[in-house]
């Protein structure tokens, strides 16, 4: 039972995971740009949920539209204005901009919010459900829910709508997507939009979850960098397993090594698998 | 005669420092089937690319109905018209065939019902696709990848079709049922224009043709007189 308990936590946390590197994934897998700014995309999208909750009293649930819009607007704005001068640019000049950025970023937060870990209270929060020996945390497993959803509707999207399928065609050969009529430039900052939205709205859940401060946006980038590269590159489904996965690791990790080793053990064994398959859990198709 | 759809004068470009075209006249009328040949590296590709919209022109003119489009983005010569199979056909290969002929209506209103009559059209041009319509693009072979090449393009419902290698490393059956596809297609009354590695075949399709020779025009007329031509049987067939 005790195993079963620390399963659902994982999975609890394995969603959000997923939902914080789906946009990442997306990113790098179309732009070839590795987003430093993700984990500040992700910690802003938290001080949106945390701002209209406290001073609004909007539900972080439904600050998911909040942050993403004002997410999206962000990173569609930096994508034309600035990313877009340097795609196709060797990785390292993009991974260079994009850490300046990042920089510009946190730091600009933490000057406007502080350090200080904050955190919403729920004045109504949903408690626990006992089923048997397992606890469910309800607001936590809602979260879960709805990162899970999100991620779904973004895999919808890619697959189901012209401008997914116009997101797809670059991802897979920019030149042709242009001979179909696909305005490339548009597309990778709608894309870096989506991006930054997905991070924001997975910002606005893990408000209720986690401590809220400019500080920890360095753990949400490693995250997703983690996730992503064991799902594999721009592959939706990729993010989703290996977010999960690595909810579950971390969970197991923090029951027989100790909590604060959690994420350095799922890390380490990580670093194995990619050492044994190197394509990651989805193999190769993620990468096309 | 009628205004040309295509009229390209003194077209010239390059990529960064280097300059590939130098000068390019040649122009293109309804419902005609012209072909371009020239050796490796002539830069029968950059002219179609800077058509396109693919790269930019440095100087020049390219008129479509008598309009100036030179320079102007891929979107905006679909607009016109003007539609591009690429070398090496270029295909999304994760995605199902039918998606890739969709991809190429991308420019049309989603519900116009004329993408469904040329999803069909395609089809009925090319039955091997339609038996393969499910699979991924990636999986078919060297000339059922170059028929969803062109059926992806005969869906954006261009008049000017430019197709660049139509037979270039594929069997001689597959390129057989492609020039019957392309002169079908040219009979319902979409201009092409052709680049061909094979000159006996492109000039033996062709209306007219221009011979591209180091970025410039260095002779055209009608496939007729090339064909006759003793400095084209010489360079390019080999007689
Ligand atoms: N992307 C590119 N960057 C730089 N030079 C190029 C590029 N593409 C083609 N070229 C050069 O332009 C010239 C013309 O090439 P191309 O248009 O492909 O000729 P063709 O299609 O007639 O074989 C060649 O010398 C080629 O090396
Ligand atoms: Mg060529």
């Amino acid at each position: 039972m005790l195993y079963l308990q620390v399963l659902i936590n994982g999975l609890v946390l394995g969603g959000l995971y997923a939902c914080i590197a789906v946009g990442f994934s997306l990113v790098w897998g179309v732009l070839n740009v590795i987003n430093i700014l993700h984990g500040s995309f992700v910690i802003l999208g938290s001080y949106v949920a945390y701002f209209a909750y406290v001073h609004l009293g909007i539900h972080p649930f439904y600050s998911i539209i909040l942050a993403g819009a004002v997410l999206f607007a962000l990173g569609y704005a930096l994508q034309l204005g600035l990313i877009n001068r340097v795609v196709g640019a060797p990785v390292l000049t993009t991974l260079v901009l994009t850490f300046g950025l990042d920089l510009l970023l946190n730091n600009a937060m933490l000057v406007a919010f502080s350090a200080d870990y904050r955190s919403i209270q729920l004045a109504n929060p949903l408690g626990r459900m006992d089923l048997g020996e397992v606890t469910l945390p309800l607001d936590r497993v809602a979260s879960m829910l709805f990162a899970l959803g999100l991620t779904g509707l973004l895999y919808l999207l890619l697959g189901r709508s012209r401008i997914g399928r116009a997101i797809v065609a670059v991802r897979m050969d920019r030149e042709a997507a242009a001979l179909m009529g696909v305005r490339v430039r548009r597309v990778y900052a709608i894309t870096f939009g989506v991006g930054a939205m997905m991070a924001g709205a997975a910002g606005s859940l893990l408000a209720l979850i986690f401590p809220i401060s400019p500080l920890n946006s360095s753990e949400f980038l490693g995250i997703a960098f983690v996730v992503c590269v064991m799902g594999g590159l721009g592959s939706i489904t990729g993010a989703m397993i290996g977010g999960l996965a690595l909810g579950v690791i971390e969970s197991f990790a923090a029951l027989f090594i100790g909590p604060e080793h959690g994420l350095t053990i799922a890390f380490t064994l990580l670093i194995l698998l990619l050492m044994f398959k190197p394509t990651g859990i989805m193999g190769r198709r993620g990468y096309e | 005669m009628a205004e040309p759809l295509m009229q390209i004068q003194g077209l010239e470009s390059g990529y960064g420092e280097i300059q590939v075209l130098w000068g390019i006249d040649l122009e293109v009328h309804e419902q005609e089937l012209v072909s371009l040949i020239g050796s490796n590296g002539a830069g029968k590709t950059t002219l179609l690319k800077t058509i396109s919209g693919l790269v930019p022109p440095t100087n020049g003119s390219v008129l479509i109905d008598g309009e100036e489009y030179a320079g102007r983005r891929p979107d905006q010569m679909l607009t016109a018209g003007v539609a591009q199979v690429p070398e090496g056909r270029r295909l999304f290969r994760t995605m199902s065939v039918r998606d890739n002929l969709l991809m190429g209506a991308y420019m049309r209103p989603q519900n116009d019902p004329g993408i469904r009559e040329d999803y069909e059209r395609v089809m009925a041009m090319f039955p091997r696709l339609a038996e393969r319509a499910r699979q991924d693009a990636g999986t078919l072979s060297g000339g059922e990848q170059q028929m969803c090449a062109i059926g992806r393009g005969i869906m954006g419902r261009p008049r000017l079709l430019m197709i660049d290698e139509l037979s270039l490393g594929l069997a001689p059956r597959a390129v057989e049922m492609l020039i019957e596809s392309l002169l079908e297609l040219n009979r319902a009354g979409v201009a092409i224009l052709l680049v061909e590695q094979d000159v006996a075949t492109a000039l033996d399709l062709a209306h007219r043709a221009y011979v591209v020779d180091r970025g410039r025009i260095a002779m055209s007329g009608t496939a007729r007189e090339l064909a006759d031509a003793p400095e084209v049987r010489e360079a390019y067939m080999g007689i």
